[in-house]
């Protein structure tokens, strides 16, 4: 069967199909709360040219950095990948986005006359709650990447089938939750095998040939689709700076440029401008400045178009070597597959509202809001790490105000429930609240920002990376901006102690820590009659 | 119980009525008055000259459904712990489209300005650490009374372990001047994890206004015997109904799988997986030899976490429209024609949908359709598919075998999400097709799944109202407990489940039920220690002398294997849940195996006309289904009419009847 209208169709369902089963399989077997509960994982399939097929909308930041993972595999090892391999890595510079994103990659084969051939490739990429480093959760206010954690280079966890036992050792043992590491790697295994079989089953039922030819095709579909959506776009140069905060280090603010050039059915987006790579863990790699570049090609043209890399053929990404958005090796990278990535996407879409100012939204928190808490629990005796993101206000659309309380764009992980959250951790929540106001006003309101408020009932070492603490989210058109977020201490439960944005801090019994995340900016001048009515 | 007991399913389309009497059933069907279902209700029982107090009613009701779903529920206030007034809104804080800028959420059915947070505080172990206090208590009052609501739903952090500060609220709260409708969590859904269990209990309170209307107007014609469908698939009382309206939400789906699985337990065939395609949607379920539960439900947006039975809904039905995208794809759905306009060859509408695609193939006949009482238009069909075959440089009857392709594909992502997802292997189940539909595509989509055959119930339409008339009557209890190492003890489970039996027998005699011919069965919600999914087993005997947690991990790891594939032994489990259901059988139809007729169905056929397969236009033989006869063996290419359905059967499949009247479909084995 050719490819045709409907060929095309079938085979798109299954390949997402693939994707999707791949990560129920990881999803219901892992064991960790945090990819378990908020599902901070993704999977994907490829093509054997290493070129991403097909996704299940899992956490965007990882889908358009996964590409690179396949690559710094192939690349590790030549000779390609054997039935049954496994390449297992986290190094930010070799296929990874920040140290506790670790990521499967496997090949699928087809039994052919001439012997066995290659379908394509299965990956998945789970964010590991600690991989060991200086402060627990392995995101710190580091100075070089060997301070975040276990650096995994691209390294066969599996050869022929045949798991390699001692490498999961290693990583236990450089983990303080190794139970969570066993349990949440046997889980990215298990959903490899599945990816690996369904793909083998789709090669089987329809041919080897056949399914090639409609990876290709599933490819240039997106992309057509995508070059159709650009041409609709006037043409131009749109440029845009903001800045970050400050890197954790120095009170800095970190600026990121880009010129987003639209010609015809093609964009460039340059970030030549931006700052040079910062001494503190803020650098995002060229990789996860991609997804971020992917996520907002596919939010503003790729809304029909399935998830892949055809949708970023018409788009080159240019990134100065050295700089924020493409640091050379062993800077730091902790903050930036969380922070940095969120900001670069506030910025394209900033640049993006200059040519279409009646469908972007004004800025988002442009935070995740990095929560990570660890020590040891007394009343269960053991070591615990406990990871949260947090969500905030949503920038306000253009004909409508934005969603309240929610994760934003580079981000969609779930909350740990608060009853979960007590039984499992010597941790208790005073409070989870909207925080309200904290939405920007105008024609349309910025969404509000959350409270969470957490009591620690045993001494605790505690990091928060986060953002929008100093410069608050703009509104656009004439909207106000969103309220910047606050961290504060609240020592005993009641003396007031405002922390950066960026922070590791050791605390007491009896403290509490309240985040307050960024409320979204407003779009529009606020009309006289419209009321503060949250 | 009565001797007549009389099903009814309430559809926006048609009220179907199943009357079982003596044994007996017999089947009518009429149209909904959706203004008013009561209306239709009491013209069909008429209809059927059942006499009212000597029977027992049992009703699938979509008032609850469409309250929710159409935002016509009460104006509902809702009280939670201080500081967590807002959990309801922010709910899980993740959004259901990646990349949609312009996403929304469902807005909360208890607004800002009617939430409401009390100074309270017990902790994961069940000790009070603030007291609610009555100073508190007299302001909410206060507050509420001004508030003019229909409802209150409460919910306080960990009242599933100690409920005493619901209670205390509760009984304050009944006597408001204006008598509303008053939930408290800890008695509907009495379970960790405080969004999923807010929602539960404010959906109740949102539609509980409503439902008690609508229940005892119908009581007021049905009398006391009227039962109610729970999305679980077993009734409960009227008044419960109207207590706990939260727990029939998704009643009418769960009719359909209740007579589907009925009917393959019936033939034979106990591993079933339902298929019911309507207009705008197709609804599927795996029965792995029982009908599955999920707790984990989630209704426009809106979570439910009480029982539901497990069925995954896909937007692709009869009415799904096609339709090629600007990268060129050939699309079906989710965008529905729905029944008006409907599609094209309705004669309205100028979209063409699934079910143009098969009247083009010569599969659904013109003159055929709901028994001859409404002819389509083929023309049309015709016409307008061969302006969208233009648009793919494609001929019309390939467009239409592509639709048709396209719409099954979709439909095979569903039962792979039921079925392989989950651990079962569609190769060893059948497929029940059911709904007007159903049974058009159920042999190509088995094919595609390698489901070995395909079980058409005798009258596919009214499924859902059999169903419903024999649904054994179940009460189900749960309890979060969260035990593990020296805690989990047999006293400790036995104490509590003791517990929960007496407060249901309580209930159950209030309700006016035999609590005593009542069989209580206990299952354990378990995990992995410190994991965050669930699985339900059975509990194991807490007299016997067995080691209690190892034979509760043994359970577990059985689970576990069968749905993920692995078990590690060597991890220690904790129960989370205990859940207690009860259970009263209701009498089933008797129903008498018709003698075999032979093979030979000619008497059966009543033309030939030409239909398209994927292999080509094939010389087809239609045969009305009403005049076969058990034992008659019809070989594909082959069209069945009946009044609700057609049913296909493709080349290189053959069926029979079966002695109950279903008709049994198998591809056809080649001879070695």
């Amino acid at each position: 069967m050719p490819v045709d209208a409907i060929s095309l169709e079938v085979f798109k369902n299954m390949f997402i199909s693939v994707s999707e089963e791949m990560g129920v399989a990881l999803q219901r077997t892992s064991y960790s709360t945090n990819m378990k509960e908020r599902q901070d994982f993704s999977c994907a399939l490829f093509n054997p040219a290493a070129e991403m097929v097909a996704q299940a909308a899992h956490q965007p930041v990882h889908l358009g950095a996964m590409p690179a993972s396949v690559q710094a595999a192939l690349q590790t090892f030549p000779r390609g990948l054997r039935p049954g391999d496994i390449v297992i890595l986290n190094d930010p510079y070799m296929g990874g986005s920040h140290l506790p994103d670790i990521t499967l990659v496997a090949p699928a084969y087809i039994d052919g006359d001439d012997g066995k051939r290659l379908i394509g490739y299965v990956s998945n990429r789970g964010h590991h709650s600690d991989v060991g480093g200086m402060a627990p959760g392995s995101m710190p206010l580091s100075t070089e990447l060997y301070q975040e954690g276990l650096i995994i280079p691209p390294l066969k966890l599996s050869r022929g089938g045949r798991i390699n036992q001692e490498v999961i050792a290693l990583i236990c043992r450089n983990s303080r939750t190794p139970e969570d590491r066993q349990g949440d790697l046997a889980a990215q295994i298990a959903s490899i095998r599945v990816g690996d079989k369904r793909l083998t089953e789709i090669a089987q039922r329809y041919g080897l040939d056949e399914t090639l030819e409609h990876m290709d095709a599933l490819l240039d579909y997106s992309e057509r689709l995508t070059r159709r959506r650009i041409t609709e776009i006037p043409d131009g140069t749109y440029n845009v700076t903001d800045y970050m905060d400050d890197d954790g280090l120095t009170e800095e603010p970190v600026r990121i440029s880009v010129a987003v050039t639209v010609d015809g059915d093609r964009m460039k987006i340059d970030f030549t401008g931006t700052a040079d790579q910062r001494p503190g863990c803020i650098n995002a790699p060229r990789a996860v400045t991609v997804s971020a570049s992917l996520y907002v090609v596919r939010c503003v043209v790729g809304d029909e178009a399935p998830a892949n890399q055809g949708c970023l053929r018409p788009v080159e990404v240019i990134t100065p070597r050295g700089s924020l958005v493409d640091p050379l090796p062993q800077r730091g990278v902790a903050g930036g597959n969380v922070e940095t990535s969120q900001r670069i996407t506030d910025v394209l879409l900033a640049a993006m509202s200059q040519a279409l100012p009646d469908r972007i939204p004004a800025s988002s928190q442009g935070t995740m809001n990095n929560m990570i808490i660890g020590g040891h629990d007394i009343s269960r005796d053991k070591p615990y790490v406990y990871y949260e993101t947090i969500g905030g206000g949503m920038g306000a659309r253009p004909d409508k105000d934005g969603v309240s309380g929610i994760h934003t764009h580079m981000t969609n992980t779930m909350n740990t429930p608060v009853e979960a959250l007590e039984f499992a951790f010597p941790l208790r929540l005073r409070r989870y609240a909207l925080r309200r106001g904290s939405g920007g006003d105008g024609l349309h309101r910025g969404g509000d920002g959350l409270i969470r408020d957490v009591e620690f009932l045993s001494p605790a070492r505690v990091t928060v990376l986060s953002e929008r603490r100093r410069y608050a989210p703009p509104g656009y058109h004439g909207g106000h901006h969103g309220e910047h977020g606050e961290n504060v201490l609240l020592k005993g439960g009641y003396e007031e102690v405002h922390l950066a944005g960026k922070e590791t801090l050791d605390v007491e019994a009896g403290d509490v820590l309240s985040i307050r995340t960024p409320g979204g900016g407003g779009w529009g001048a606020p009309t006289h009659d419209h009321g503060h009515h949250h | 119980m009565a001797t007549t007991v009389v099903g009814i399913d309430v559809g926006g389309t048609f009220t179907d009525i199943a009357v079982l009497r003596d044994g007996i059933l017999s089947v009518h069907k009429l149209p909904s008055t959706p203004a008013d279902p009561s209306v239709g209700i009491t013209a069909g029982v008429r209809d059927t000259g059942v006499d009212v107090d000597g029977a027992d009613f049992i009703h699938g009701s979509t008032v609850a459904t469409n309250a929710l779903l159409e935002g016509k529920g009460g104006r509902t206030a809702l009280v939670t712990t201080l500081g967590f007034e807002d959990v309801l809104e922010i709910g899980r804080q993740n959004r259901a489209d990646l990349y949609d800028l312009s996403m929304e959420r469902p807005e909360p059915l208890a607004p800002w300005q009617l939430r409401f947070g009390l100074p309270e505080r017990i902790d994961y172990t069940g000790t009070i650490l603030d007291d609610l206090t009555p100073e508190s208590i007299d302001a909410l009052v206060g507050l509420l009374g001004e508030a003019d609501v229909d409802g209150v739903a409460v919910s306080f952090l960990f009242s599933f372990l100690n409920p005493v500060h619901e209670e205390i609220l509760a009984e304050r709260l009944a006597g408001l001047p204006n008598r509303p409708f008053i939930s408290i969590s800890s008695r509907i859904l009495p379970e960790f994890r405080e969004y999923e269990r807010t929602s539960t209990v404010v959906v109740n309170s949102y539609v509980g206004p409503v439902m008690a209307r609508y229940l005892t107007q119908l009581e007021s014609v049905l009398g006391h015997g009227l039962r109610i469908m729970q999305s679980s698939g077993g009734s409960i009382t009227a008044s419960l109904a109207a207590d706990q309206p939260v727990r029939t939400i998704l009643s009418g789906p769960a009719g359909g799988v209740v007579g589907a699985f009925y009917t393959g337990v019936q033939a034979g065939y106990p591993d079933i997986i339902t298929l019911d395609m309507g207009g705008t949607s197709t609804d599927v379920s795996l029965c792995p030899g029982r009908i599955k539960e999920t707790t984990s439900a989630n209704l426009g947006g809106y979570p439910v976490s009480v029982p539901m039975i497990e069925i995954h809904t896909v937007g692709a039905g009869g009415g799904s429209i096609a339709r090629v995208d600007a990268g060129g794809a050939l699309v079906v759905g989710p965008q529905s024609a729905g029944a008006d306009p409907g599609p094209a060859c309705y004669g309205k509408g100028d979209r063409i949908t699934v079910t143009d695609a098969n009247l083009t193939l010569g599969r659904l006949r013109s003159d055929g359709f709901l028994g001859g009482r409404m002819t389509l238009d083929q023309d049309r069909s015709q016409e307008l598919m061969t302006d969208l075959a233009s648009g793919i440089s494609a001929s019309a009857t390939d467009t239409a075998l592509g639709i048709i392709r396209v719409v099954n594909s979709n439909m095979e992502r569903a039962i792979r999400a039921i079925s392989l997802e989950r651990g079962y292997d569609p190769r060893e189940f059948t497929l029940v097709p059911f709904g007007g539909a159903g049974p058009m595509h159920a042999c190509e989509l088995a094919a595609e799944l390698s489901i070995p055959r395909v079980l058409v119930p005798g009258h596919p339409g009214i499924l859902s109202a059999l169903g419903v008339a024999i649904a054994d009557v179940v009460k189900d209890y749960s309890r979060t407990v969260m035990l593990r190492g020296e805690d989990l003890d047999k006293a400790r489970l036995e104490e509590e489940f003791h517990g929960m039996e007496q407060l249901a027998r309580a209930e159950l005699v209030e309700e006016g039920l035999p609590a005593d011919s009542m069989v209580p069965r206990r299952f354990l919600d378990v995990r992995y220690v410190g994991q965050s999914f669930e699985l339900t087993v059975d509990c194991p005997s807490l007299t016997g002398r067995g080691e209690l947690t190892r034979s509760i991990a043994s359970e577990f790891y059985a689970a576990h294997l069968q749905r993920f594939g692995y078990a590690d032994r060597a991890l220690p489990v904790e129960v989370v849940n205990l859940r207690l259901k009860l259970e009263l059988a209701v009498d089933k139809p008797i129903l008498e195996p018709a003698p075999d007729s032979g093979s030979d169905a000619s008497h059966a056929a009543v033309g030939n006309v030409d239909v398209v397969f994927a292999e080509g236009a094939m010389n087809t033989t239609l045969y009305d289904r009403d005049r076969l006869q058990t034992g008659n063996r019809i070989a594909g290419p082959a069209l069945l009419l009946q009044l609700d359905t057609t049913i296909v059967v493709p080349p290189e499949w053959a069926g029979e009847v079966d002695p109950y009247g279903n008709l049994l479909l198998e591809p056809v084995v080649e001879a070695a």
